[in-house]
């Protein structure tokens, strides 16, 4: 790269400038990295796997769901009922039953911060069932286990993401007692054992769901009356399968069972689910997608091509003279083209970078509050976008700039200075 | 939205601003100079003018949602209504009363009556899962739709103040009816929101029909199909800026009888006035023994719903920000060249006895000019947004729940005001160091 | 012949620091000018001409010393004082014109007139005589670029002479012209001392610049000298 100190002395010419195109750059670099992050995350979670599926098993017409618990085990394994129909795996199904309790017991000192909302499971799922938390490795994996192996064997233990745990003010090892909102007259006293891996869980909470039945049991013998969410208390039902036609057979077999008259269920792929939901953001997430990020990538790309028409501009005679020494047009259009790409490129790599890092190791994620995610992390793909939109920005807004350098006409410019 | 201290600080902008302007009236800024100046650099301009165009024009549109649901949350509800849910419930969708609760309040004093019958609506509110016919191969393959069964449909349209397009009419005593001829099956009837109405003839089962083609929405006699069963619209509400716009409301027995949902979600208790109202809502809150219950001013539900809007508002905010960050480098960007460009030029001026204040001044003119046309073009393109349609989510903003919601755009003074004053305050923060520069420029230096 | 004097250099001394080396320009130097006088800088680069001129011009203050025009002792006043004189007081034409390429011959010379309380007639009024005075009635809505060298020179003129200063100083004002613009320029400005009674102060290297003004002096090291240094004598 014969040109490359002439390009860099070009940039160093004006530090000013160079500086002030960069950090324009980088800002508006920074936003897409985060608007792409969320809209990205999303896709993901709606696009449709057809290998390694997860189903989720819901009351077929209301929301929320609210299932028996006598349904639990039947669905845990796929309702089969003929000898050749499929049986899901013990490790390949998880129970949600979703538990709100405050630390408050009168409800009117209840604060947002106070109150914890809590999937209580069967704990060895934590690790084999749950999105993300299936798939960890290494150091992080084996520590989580230990958190998982302590909840199953303490029935009255609490697991907990660590910003869920700061707003509580409390400590692994530290006690509570949750007073709940859904299941009137409900109490537990639990035990924080440990935290969920920092990440997507930093705000959720889990507890194990042999505590709550037996919670509920008690209340009937202390009250004499069955707890009326006793026939409710089953929210979802995940399964996963190895493909689309399993889950096609289990959905079948599901979906025609006696056994689920009343309340009816469903069977639908967890990201079909989630796209229900996020149905009702759709023209949020559009102008997220349609008008946010092109508006401004086009802002991105107008910034530059501003500073690099005013610094050709300002080099008009230069340009001639290097046509005098022998350039030739498509040189000089290709010296504006790599100084552009060459700031756009460094600001655009080095913002996505510093985004990946300040929002997901400073400040935990965004929050961006969103059907029922809270908190998003820039994936590393986010580092790689960032760069290319930095570049291609440049050289969008390179383009016209550099084919005037190219068309710089000697005897003009001459003609002027003479 | 903006708290005091930013308040101040816009103020203190502002005042600044106001000088910079009244400088240039007074006092001796040649400003067709300035004017010239920018003409003659209209391609940097325009590029300047362009990237303020964008980052306003997006900020008027981001706040015209977020005010969308904001004029949502606050035109539902009456003041003159006491709304009523179980204690734990979070929401209407989780609340669950039973009958000798519901009973129990309709009889308290305070609540207007319509000779014998207190105006006293007892409903089941849920949320329910429909699939969608044909659903588009990219989108979902079921929807939530807002479904509100009433026991009594005239007392309910009395105390909501809520009225149906001509054409239409409340469901029958029965609350259903015989379906097509070659149908046993009865139909059941349902009075659905315009929004609701809009959203359903969205699908592509229902383009063909006259309705849709005539209204863009569906229309009395349509029928839908929820919860296994078939549902024919017999009234459509004037429910437009209200969350009941994007409800279904049905005869409630069917709800239970259809979705099982067997006790009562909300009481809706009209009184005499908004004074009434809360002296009514205090009372049920304090003093009612009947079963654990939760009551508001029904404006006071609403607004409480409004906390999705803050959250979106801080996203908004963040994003505006930083876009205007960066707008405020490419103005400094323009700014600097243009100065550089004429350094000869202030140099002169200054000889000729232009004082510093005055260098400043034309240049912080000429950028405030640029900021200004920028940010003018911008809340113009962005006002176009207003009146349109979109959807969303309205809630308490924490713990799920929340309603989807069929909402309008809306630009308003306070938006546009907005905008005028970040692309002034842009195109002033983005001025102020190149004219900075410029006033300090020794005039006998700059001219060699 | 000359009588009051408008301007009065007394013992000036001049010098800049580059570094901590001290750099003597003007030392000591004296020089008086009377009312309609032409008077012509003469010398060699470096030989302080252009200092004396910005220190008189009140574009500079000295370092010792005191600079008088008319009854202001300019050498006193305050950066900011000091624009406001010369508003007021100086027109200063340039070697390089330095007009404002966007703004018409006009509007160049409009410029000064900006910064005096007067109304857009009178402007026009004074924009124009002063640009009749230099003869380009007809040129009045050409920008600089749609110029020659000579009729810039006169725009600049003009522009100098429209506030009706006390002193007009010129740096090198045909420096940058042929020999028959030159001519034309130097013709202009000896007029404006007989018609109009302007007190000049030019600086210039062109000998028969030099040669139309009343009264040459030659500067040498920052004094004034008698007689010419040699090596100059050829420029």
């Amino acid at each position: 790269m014969k040109y490359l100190t002439l390009i860099l002395k070009n940039i160093r010419r004006n530090p000013l400038r160079t500086l002030l195109t960069a950090m324009g750059t980088m800002m508006l670099v920074c936003v897409v990295t985060l608007i792409w992050s969320v809209l990205s995350f999303l896709d993901r979670q709606t696009s449709e796997k057809s290998q390694n599926l997860k189903l989720i098993v819901t009351e077929r017409w209301q929301l929320p769901s609210q299932m028996p618990l006598s349904y639990a085990d039947i669905l845990s394994k796929g309702a089969p009922r003929e000898p050749n129909d499929l049986t899901i795996a013990d490790r390949d199904s998880m129970t949600w039953q979703f538990f709100g309790g405050s630390t408050e017991e009168d409800p009117r000192n209840r604060s947002p911060d106070s109150i914890l909302f809590a999937f209580a499971l069967e704990p060895p799922k934590l690790a084999t069932m749950m999105d993300e938390l299936d798939e960890l490795g290494g150091s992080v994996a084996a520590e989580f286990q230990r958190v998982v192996d302590k909840l199953a064997a303490n029935r009255q233990g609490l697991v907990v993401g660590q910003s869920r745990l700061d707003l509580l003010k409390q400590k692994v090892g530290g006690r509570l007692t949750l007073f709940s909102l859904n299941y009137p007259g409900i109490k537990l006293d639990l035990e924080i054992v440990g935290t969920f891996p920092p990440g997507r869980y930093d705000l959720s909470a889990a507890i194990h769901r042999d505590y709550l039945s037996s919670a509920m049991d008690q209340y009937e013998r202390e009250t004499g009356r069955r707890h009326p969410m006793i026939d409710r208390t089953l929210n979802l039902v995940w399964l996963r399968v190895k493909d689309r036609q399993e889950m096609a057979q289990v959905a079948q077999q599901i979906e025609s069972s006696p056994q689920f008259r009343n309340p009816q269920v469903k069977v639908e792929t967890a990201s079909s689910g989630i796209a229900a939901f996020l149905e009702a953001y759709r023209t949020l997430i559009w102008g997220m997608r349609w008008l946010l990020m092109p508006a401004i990538i086009t802002v991105l790309a107008v910034i530059i091509a501003n500073a690099i028409s005013i610094s050709v501009r300002e080099r008009r005679t230069e340009l001639a003279v290097l046509k005098v020494l022998g350039f030739r047009p498509n040189q000089l259009l290709c010296l504006v083209v790599m100084e552009a790409l060459a700031i756009g490129v460094s600001a655009g790599l080095s913002s996505a970078l510093a985004t990946y890092l300040l929002i997901n190791l400073g400040f935990g994620g965004v929050t961006f509050p969103i059907a029922f995610f809270s908190k998003f992390f820039i994936p590393w793909e986010a580092v790689v976008l960032g760069t290319i939109v930095g570049a291609g920005t440049a050289l969008a807004g390179s383009v016209v700039p550099a084919w005037s350098a190219r068309s710089v006409k000697v005897s003009e410019v001459f003609a002027k200075v003479a | 939205m903006l708290t005091e201290a930013t308040l101040r600080w816009i103020g203190g902008l502002g005042a600044a601003i106001v000088c910079v302007c009244l400088l240039a009236i007074s006092g001796a800024v040649p400003l067709r100079y300035n004017f010239r100046n920018l003409t003659v650099r209209w391609r940097t301009t325009l590029l300047t003018v362009i990237a303020f165009t964008f980052v306003i024009g997006l900020l008027t549109v981001m706040l015209s949602f977020v005010n969308g649901m904001q004029r949502l949350t606050e035109s539902s509800g009456r003041d003159t209504n006491v709304l009523v849910i179980s204690a734990s419930a979070t929401d209407e969708a989780f609340s669950s009363l039973t009958p000798e609760a519901v009973s129990g309040i309709e009889n308290l004093p305070g609540i207007s009556r319509e000779g014998e019958q207190p105006l006293c609506s007892r409903e089941t509110y849920l949320v329910v899962n429909q699939p969608i016919e044909q659903p588009r191969s990219e989108g979902p393959k079921r929807r939530f739709l807002q479904l509100r069964g009433v026991d009594n449909a005239e007392i309910a349209a009395r105390v909501h103040e809520v009225r149906l397009h001509p054409g239409g009419s409340w469901f029958s005593a029965a609350g259903v009816q015989q379906g097509d001829a070659d149908d046993d099956e009865t139909v059941v009837e349902a009075v659905i929101g315009e929004g609701a109405a809009r959203e359903l003839g969205r699908d592509a089962s229902n383009w063909q029909r006259d309705s849709v083609k005539a209204l863009g929405r569906l229309d009395v006699g349509d029928t839908i199909s929820m919860g296994g069963r078939r549902w024919r619209i017999v009234g459509v509400m004037q429910s437009a800026g209200s969350t009941m716009d994007s409800e279904i409301w049905t005869y409630r027995p069917l709800v239970a009888f259809i979705f099982g949902k067997q006790s009562y979600t909300t009481v809706v208790a009209r009184c005499a006035s908004s004074a009434a109202a809360g002296k009514l809502a205090q009372f049920l809150e304090k003093e009612y023994k009947v079963a654990p219950i939760k009551a508001f001013v029904e404006t006071a539900y609403y607004a409480g719903l409004s906390g999705t809007n803050q959250q979106f508002t801080v996203a908004i905010m963040v994003v505006a920000f930083v876009m205007a960050v960066g707008g405020v480098f490419g103005i400094m960007n323009t700014m600097f060249a243009a100065i550089s460009q004429r350094i000869k030029d202030i140099g002169v001026m200054r000889i000729i006895g232009f004082s510093r204040t005055q260098i400043l001044t034309s240049f912080m003119l000429e950028s405030l000019l640029i900021a200004f046309v920028g940010a003018a073009t911008g809340c113009l393109l962005g006002s176009l947004v207003h009146g349109l349609s979109a959807t969303s989510v309205v809630g308490s903003g924490q713990g799920g729940g929340g309603k989807t919601v069929v909402l309008k755009l809306v630009v308003d003074s306070g938006i546009l005001s907005k905008g005028m004053i970040l692309g002034i305050v842009m195109g002033f923060v983005g001025g102020l160091l190149p004219a900075g520069g410029a006033m300090r420029l020794k005039p006998l230096d700059a001219v060699r | 012949m000359p009588q009051a004097n408008i301007v009065r250099v007394v013992n000036v001394h001049k010098y800049f620091r580059r570094g901590s080396e001290r750099i003597d320009v003007l030392n000591g130097l004296s020089l008086e000018v009377a009312q309609a006088d032409f008077l012509a800088l003469m010398g060699p680069s470096g030989s302080g001409k252009t200092t004396l001129l910005n220190l008189i011009a009140g574009l500079d203050r000295p370092s010792e010393g005191q600079v008088i025009v008319g009854t202001d002792v300019i050498s006193s006043m305050s950066e900011t004082q000091l624009a406001t004189w010369r508003t007021r007081n100086i027109g200063f034409i340039f070697q390089f014109y330095h007009l404002i390429p966007v703004l018409t011959a006009f509007e160049n010379v409009e410029l000064p007139l900006l910064l005096l309380p007067l109304n857009a007639a009178q402007r026009r009024q004074q924009v124009q005589t002063a640009l009749q005075l230099v003869g380009l009635s007809d040129r009045m809505s050409h920008r600089p670029g749609q110029l020659s060298g000579g009729q810039q020179q006169r725009v600049g003129i003009a522009r100098a002479i429209v506030t009706d200063p006390t002193l007009i100083v010129a740096d090198e004002p045909t420096g940058d012209l042929d020999a028959k613009s030159a001519g034309e320029i130097l013709d202009l400005l000896v007029e404006l001392g007989t018609t109009l009674r302007k007190t000049i102060v030019m600086v210039t290297h062109d000998p028969r610049a030099a040669q139309r003004a009343h009264r040459v002096q030659h500067l040498d090291k920052g004094l004034l000298v008698d007689k010419p240094a040699m090596a100059y004598e050829h420029a």
